[in-house]
């Protein structure tokens, strides 16, 4: 028998009062864990989300509204500036108009009817068909586009939905992220001033279109140069020209009303953002997709704070625990002590024989905490990122930036609005990550067990300090004398 | 030889020093068997301590086959109590979870004896002293005050002492068992020529011992020899 195996089976001398100090402390190391596996689990979602979310920077014009004719522009010099900072590797440039079919009737409102500038015309016909509600008023779905009619007016009878014309200085990237893919003929030149267009496939089905074709738009006739698959129904409602030549066309010289800024890396995004807005001044909004990130990731920020300080408090008490169940030990034994140096024993032996009785407690607690960790860590996790997100979501109530945007139903008779459904780029890229934060997933790993372990020594060896202490003073001689 | 020349320990109480041992001199042959003998506080367990090794006087020296111990670092105290002394006290103060055979291996433990030796060497003692069988296997709770005491005599002859130092050994046991464990100590300084001095207020038992010393506040008066 050795100093270690007597520690052991010191630790066993009071079964009662074992039971309850190791229940006690794996509750702690539990806990411990729990707050571990959790700090760890919404760590590594954090870093995929910011991983997803990538080096853009969106660029619009100050207060840009898409049912405003006002403020909604940018110029092509204020974007050369931003094309030359640092980090900025690329800008991508975009125009858009609405087209409205030759011989067909707008509703009443901002954008349609008599209020549509009659220059922009076009002998297209949207490959968009309507169905009736049965409500008596009509809706037209083509995968992300929807058109909402609303304020119980009703449309014309020779209505056909409107046509968006793109001008962009990159025809290979659509809006929404959507990217053309070439079904035949060629990209255009986004930077060369003509009158070739792209059109989607659907666009050309309705149309007769092929590549070579022609149509009429703002007066003048364009020449299908392509003809792509945008991979989304709402995507393929669209007419790609270049930005110089949407620019002549519509009237709009110099000036787009929508860009996209690529950094070279998401590192340097926070302080090309920053560049960019000291660059543009208050004419536009410049947001990132790591700010919107940020705002998103925040609860599962305030849940790695909470559990990282939970951590570190369950440590500490279970330090705590352990300190004085050891010091109590080592009081109520102090005349052993006092025998066992009396007979040889060194204080060095001595303080092994106890630190091997805390280290018994705390590995029998590590066992049970880490059944609790692993059973707890997955349910706990999951409500602490739930309730964060909740409050955060209650807290943020009205904001619909990640939604899908439907106009509301006005007074009757009251003019006709309709919205295309569906966000920006970031918009729908960080709603979804928001929506997708709640689903964590927590592994425990040999690295946690390890941890566990570690822990449970580093408790051991903290609480048994002041133990060691109490036992070097203990003199044999007082102990003799107090028989 | 023990040599003890003009030994001094004092404790502070308040403001007052009290002199628990007061300019003590005193020789013990080897294998003699001794007694200290005085009423209560009179310094009998201070002098037992100081010639264990476990306190340091304030003055004189302690010489123990020409070693004057009182200089000793404490890791050398430890080792030399390790090696060279044995206690036997009044209330036994056997470790409670071990059994009486781990309980003679311990003091081994501690002064390096190999494994192999500790075991055999436990068995013979415990024999020796009457402590057979399964009862070498029996935890203390589960023996008698005299077996205990017995016990605790085995693990004081464990490291062949020099020195077995029993404060009040028969003190918690009957006459009979307090005869017998007499009779065991002063058996055992023969054979073992262990020098055994034994704190006791049975005059009886210190009238049968080689020497006797009295203390009275501290001070030795002149006692049979």
């Amino acid at each position: 028998m050795n100093v270690v195996s007597r520690g052991v089976r010191n630790a066993f001398r009071n079964q009662v009062r074992t039971l309850s100090i190791v229940l006690i402390l794996s509750l702690s190391i539990g806990l411990s864990l729990v707050m571990l596996i959790a700090h760890q689990a919404v760590g590594q979602k954090i870093k995929d989300v910011k991983s997803q979310v990538g080096n853009t920077i969106n660029i619009q014009p100050a207060g840009y509204n898409p049912l405003s004719q006002a403020n909604n522009a940018l110029t092509t010099d204020n974007l050369n500036k931003v094309k030359s900072l640092p980090h900025v590797t690329n800008v991508i440039e975009t125009l858009t108009d609405r087209l409205t079919t030759i011989g067909s009737s707008q509703p009443e409102g901002p954008f349609g009817g008599t209020t549509s500038n009659s220059n922009n015309q076009t002998s297209l016909a949207s490959p968009i068909t309507l169905n009736s509600d049965g409500n008596g008023s009509f809706s037209s779905s083509g995968g992300g586009q929807r058109l909402f009619i609303s304020g119980g007016g009703s449309l014309p009878a020779n209505f056909s939905p409107p046509i968006q014309i793109l001008g962009t200085n990159d025809p290979s990237h659509l809006q929404n992220n959507s990217s053309a893919t070439i079904k035949s003929g060629q990209l255009i030149d986004g930077s060369k001033d003509s009158n070739d267009a792209m059109v989607s496939a659907d666009m050309a089905s309705k149309n007769s279109l092929k590549v070579g074709s022609t149509f009429t738009a703002y007066g003048q006739t364009l020449t299908v140069a392509g003809i792509f698959d945008s991979g989304t129904r709402g995507g393929n409602d669209v007419v790609v020209v270049s930005l110089p030549a949407l620019e002549r066309l519509s009237g709009q010289g110099n000036v787009v009303n929508s860009a996209i800024a690529t950094v070279d890396s998401a590192d340097n995004l926070s302080g090309a953002v920053t560049a960019v807005k000291n660059t543009l001044g208050s004419s536009a909004d410049v947001t990132s997709s790591l700010d919107e990130a940020n705002n998103t990731i925040q609860p599962l920020k305030n849940v790695q704070s909470i559990s990282l300080m939970s951590l570190i408090g369950a440590v500490i008490a279970g330090a705590i625990i352990i300190l004085l169940t050891m010091v109590m030990i080592v009081r109520e034994r102090r005349r052993e002590i006092g025998i066992l140096k009396a007979i040889g024993g060194s204080n060095l032996k001595i303080i092994f024989q106890f630190m091997s009785e805390a280290l018994t407690f705390t590995i029998l607690a590590a066992i049970i905490g880490l059944i609790i960790g692993v059973v707890g860590g997955n349910p706990v996790t999951n409500t602490l990122v739930t309730n964060s997100t909740n409050s955060s979501s209650q807290s943020s109530a009205g904001d619909n930036f990640a939604g899908p945007r439907t106009v509301k139903a006005g007074v009757a008779g009251g003019p006709v609005t309709f919205q295309r459904a569906g966000g920006g780029l970031v918009s729908r890229n960080v709603g979804g990550l928001r929506n997708t934060l709640t689903n964590i997933n927590t592994n425990v790993g040999w690295d946690i067990l390890a941890y566990g372990l570690g822990a449970a020594v580093l408790i051991a060896v903290i609480g048994s300090g002041s133990a060691g202490w109490l036992i070097a003073r203990v003199r044999p001689a007082e102990v003799m004398r107090s028989e | 030889m023990i040599q003890v020349k003009k030994l001094s320990k004092g404790f502070k109480s308040g403001d007052t020093v009290v002199k628990a041992v007061n300019n003590v001199s005193l020789t013990v042959s080897k294998g003699d068997f001794a007694s200290i003998v005085g009423p209560s506080g009179s310094g009998k367990s201070t002098l037992m301590s100081l010639l264990g090794g476990l306190d340091k006087p304030n003055v004189g020296s302690i010489e123990v086959d020409g070693e004057d111990i009182t200089k000793l670092k404490d890791h050398s105290l430890i080792r030399y109590r390790a090696k060279n002394v044995g206690f036997v006290f009044q209330g036994y103060n056997l470790v409670p979870n071990l059994t009486a055979q781990e309980n003679v291996m311990l003091p081994m433990e501690f002064a390096g004896v190999a494994k192999n030796q500790r075991r055999p060497r436990a068995e013979e003692l415990l024999n020796q002293v009457g402590i057979t069988d399964d009862k070498q296997r029996r935890k203390p709770a589960r023996l008698s005050g005299g077996e205990q005491q017995r016990v605790a005599i085995a693990r004081a002859l464990a490291n062949h002492p020099k020195l077995v130092l029993a404060d009040e050994p028969t003190g918690n046991l009957d006459s009979a068992n307090g005869k017998m464990i007499f009779n065991l100590l002063h058996k055992l300084a023969k054979e073992e020529e262990t020098t055994i001095i034994v704190v006791t207020h049975d005059l009886s038992i210190a009238g049968k011992t080689d020497k006797t010393f009295k203390l009275t506040d501290g001070k030795l008066e002149p006692g049979k020899k």
